[in-house]
């Protein structure tokens, strides 16, 4: 019998457990209580709140993609579909509290979601992500040819309203910041808790044997829909935050297959069917063109113009993503746990 | 009248709610002429009728007839491409045979419900490896139990009394197999990265853990160690006789078979060629050549 002795003993599992508990504490604290405090503006608006709308999205995206194995290139389709529809539902129904707006919008993006999913039944891997495109091209499309939508604006632009929740208003950058915190944090704990039932467990056993998982009476339909439904919630919830709390004034355009690809790196770069994992690869996607610019800028001087850092940033990000597939698959989540397992083995014997 | 225990309104409808489709399918099975189930002593836990399947011309199996009863651990042996997996996969809906039925206990399908089998009491491995080998152990074993859950997702979000009180008796029966197993040491990795060895038995753990009445094993002892091969024979009579389970299972060597199993039915160019203990399938002269390929004087007939 081959006997496994590498398996981490019940005490260590419970400090792993703990030190995450307290590096989630942690964050949060920084989040809520130093970032606001000593931040600037340009931080809050420019650089934290789309990494938090960002991360979301990819949050969304790797429940589909990354847990339930359904590749999907109409992200920015569903982003689209929950900033509109918050921005018409905020519009068309006044009363409406924007909590209740959220959560219906992100409610509309589902309904979207699970009707382009219903091709996954029979389509799986690269011709599932090109019927995604589908959805894609045609969110796009109706939300430039019904100027209902965009309450008749000529171009499709939206201007978002003010975030307002019963006598607080979100409108400086720390507000916005806030409001995005918060939504990110909360809809991020629920979807963890989703994953940690059996309904993420049917989620990965899709992914990872379909025929095993029929034949134990995974009902392949449901879990499929639903991991559709989910995940275009999480991204509308997201776009919501993009229009709303990040851009203010967005149209179709800036949903387009760049984006949709840029949360799809996302998960690529920070790890496949991993909550860190999005995180991480948002907060890189976000970070590395700003750094670049700025390394640019530092060697190459007045010649690194916005032109050859959009072109340069292309192909850095395009041979990451080649450098993860071949090396790292589990992304950049699996390079940190690595290190962090590596420099605790370092103190252990040295002690 | 055939099904008469079975076929009154009243069964018909608990049948049709408790698994919407299927009281149409036993229906549609019952007057297409087959003889009952086994009437005398052991009830028939599975039973082929006449059972034919073909891959465009040719023939994977031909007129099985195949009784299992209660209790029993049943070898289906053969040589390469006599039918075996063919015959498993038609008894777990997989195929849809040209005719014929397979029964459950009373309910006759002419194809088997997939997405019902765990319900109909029955479970399965697969001949290469079929584990979720993005879980752990100990949440592959769990997934046996994935028909069992019944509350949405929603309520396991929120963990509803409901949620909780069926995750916590999945929980219990899962660790109980995992003792019943041998897998504690194991319990936490993730399954993927487990030896071979180890991950037949974890696939063993998750069709088990339902305590199904009828057990499927496809080629259960292919590409282990000869050391592993008893060991997992022994789990495999653990299971019978602990749990009661009826164990069909589909074998490639004969020699594990002949002290494991109760009956041996062995298949060539997919017919049944014998049918029996094995004291007698040892000296049955037709399974001999099967194996050996003996030229015969009937070797042309075999041969079409």
């Amino acid at each position: 019998m081959t006997v496994i002795t590498e398996t981490a003993s019940a005490p260590a599992r419970s400090t792993w457990l703990t030190a995450n508990v307290a590096g989630l504490v942690l964050l949060l604290l920084l989040g809520y209580g130093l970032v606001p405090l000593i931040g600037s503006d340009y931080l809050m608006d420019a650089v934290l709140t789309p990494f938090l709308a960002l991360a979301l999205a990819a949050v969304g995206l790797n429940v589909l993609t990354g847990y339930a194995g359904q590749v999907s290139l109409g992200s920015a389709a569903f982003l689209a579909v929950g900033a509109y529809a918050a921005y018409n539902l905020n519009l068309r129904l006044p009363g409406l509290p924007l909590l209740a707006n959220l959560v219906l919008a992100g409610g509309i993006a589902a309904a979207v979601g699970i009707v382009f999913g219903l091709p996954s039944l029979r389509l799986r891997g690269f011709y599932l992500a090109v019927s995604t495109l589908a959805a894609q091209f045609f969110v796009q499309w109706a939300l430039t040819k019904f100027g209902w939508f965009s309450n008749d604006n000529a171009s499709g632009v939206i201007d978002a309203p003010v975030i307002r929740i019963g006598s607080l208003t979100f409108s400086s950058a720390t507000g916005r910041y806030v409001f995005s915190l918060t939504t990110v944090a909360i809809a991020t704990a629920l979807t963890a808790r989703l994953l940690a039932s059996q309904t993420g467990r049917n989620f990965i056993a899709v992914r990872d044997h379909e025929v095993a998982a029929k034949v134990i009476g995974v009902p392949l339909l449901r879990t499929k829909l639903l991991a559709f439904g989910v995940s275009s919630f999480l991204i509308g919830v997201a776009g919501v935050l993009w229009a709303f709390a990040y851009l203010r004034t967005v149209e179709p355009a800036g949903f387009n297959l760049d984006r949709s690809f840029q949360i799809l790196f996302i998960i690529i770069i920070g790890g496949l069917a991993s909550l860190r994992g999005a995180f991480i690869g948002a907060a890189f996607i976000v970070v590395f063109p700003l750094l670049l610019s700025r390394l640019g800028a530092a060697v190459l001087g007045s010649l690194f113009d916005s032109g050859v850092l959009e072109m340069s940033q292309r192909i850095v990000i395009g041979a990451l993503i080649i450098a993860f597939l071949i090396a790292e698959p589990r992304g950049l989540v699996a390079l940190i746990d690595r290190a962090v397992a590596a420099t605790r083995r370092f103190r252990s014997t040295r002690s | 009248m055939l099904l008469s225990g079975l076929t009154t309104p009243l069964d018909v409808l608990a049948l049709e709610t408790w698994a919407p489709g299927t009281a149409r399918q036993v229906l549609a099975a019952e007057p297409s002429g087959a003889s009952a189930p086994v009437a005398d002593g052991a009830r028939a836990v599975l039973r082929l009728a006449n059972i034919s399947l073909s891959f465009g011309g040719l023939a994977a199996l031909r007129d099985i007839d195949l009784d299992v009863a209660e209790g029993e651990i049943r070898a289906v042996i053969g040589p390469n491409g006599a039918g075996k997996s063919s015959l498993l996969n038609v008894v777990s809906g997989l195929y849809r045979p040209d005719q014929g039925e397979v029964w459950f206990g009373d309910h006759a399908f002419r194809q088997v419900p997939t997405a019902q089998l765990a319900r109909h009491g029955v479970a399965r491995t697969f001949q290469n490896l079929a584990l979720f080998k993005g879980l752990s152990v100990f949440d592959n074993v769990l997934m046996g139990l994935a028909h069992r859950v019944r509350a949405g997702f929603i309520r396991q979000v929120v963990g509803t009394p409901l949620a909780r009180r069926i995750e916590a008796e999945n929980r219990a029966a899962a660790e109980d197999v995992i003792g019943f197993l041998h897998l504690q040491e194991v319990r936490d990795r993730i399954a993927g990265t487990l030896p071979y060895g180890l991950q037949k038995r974890v696939e063993l753990a998750r069709a088990l853990v339902a305590r199904p009445r009828l057990l499927l094993l496809d080629e259960p002892f292919a590409g282990v160690t000869l050391s592993e091969k008893q060991e997992l024979a022994q789990h495999v009579r653990g299971a019978r006789d602990c749990y009661g389970t009826t164990i069909v299972l589909i074998e490639h060597d004969i020699g594990i078979v002949m002290d494991l199993s109760d009956h041996i039915a062995v298949l060539d160019y997919g017919r049944k060629i014998a049918d029996g203990p094995p004291a007698e399938i040892r000296a049955n002269q037709a399974v001999i050549d099967a194996y050996l390929g003996v030229a015969h004087e009937d070797e042309t007939e075999l041969a079409i």
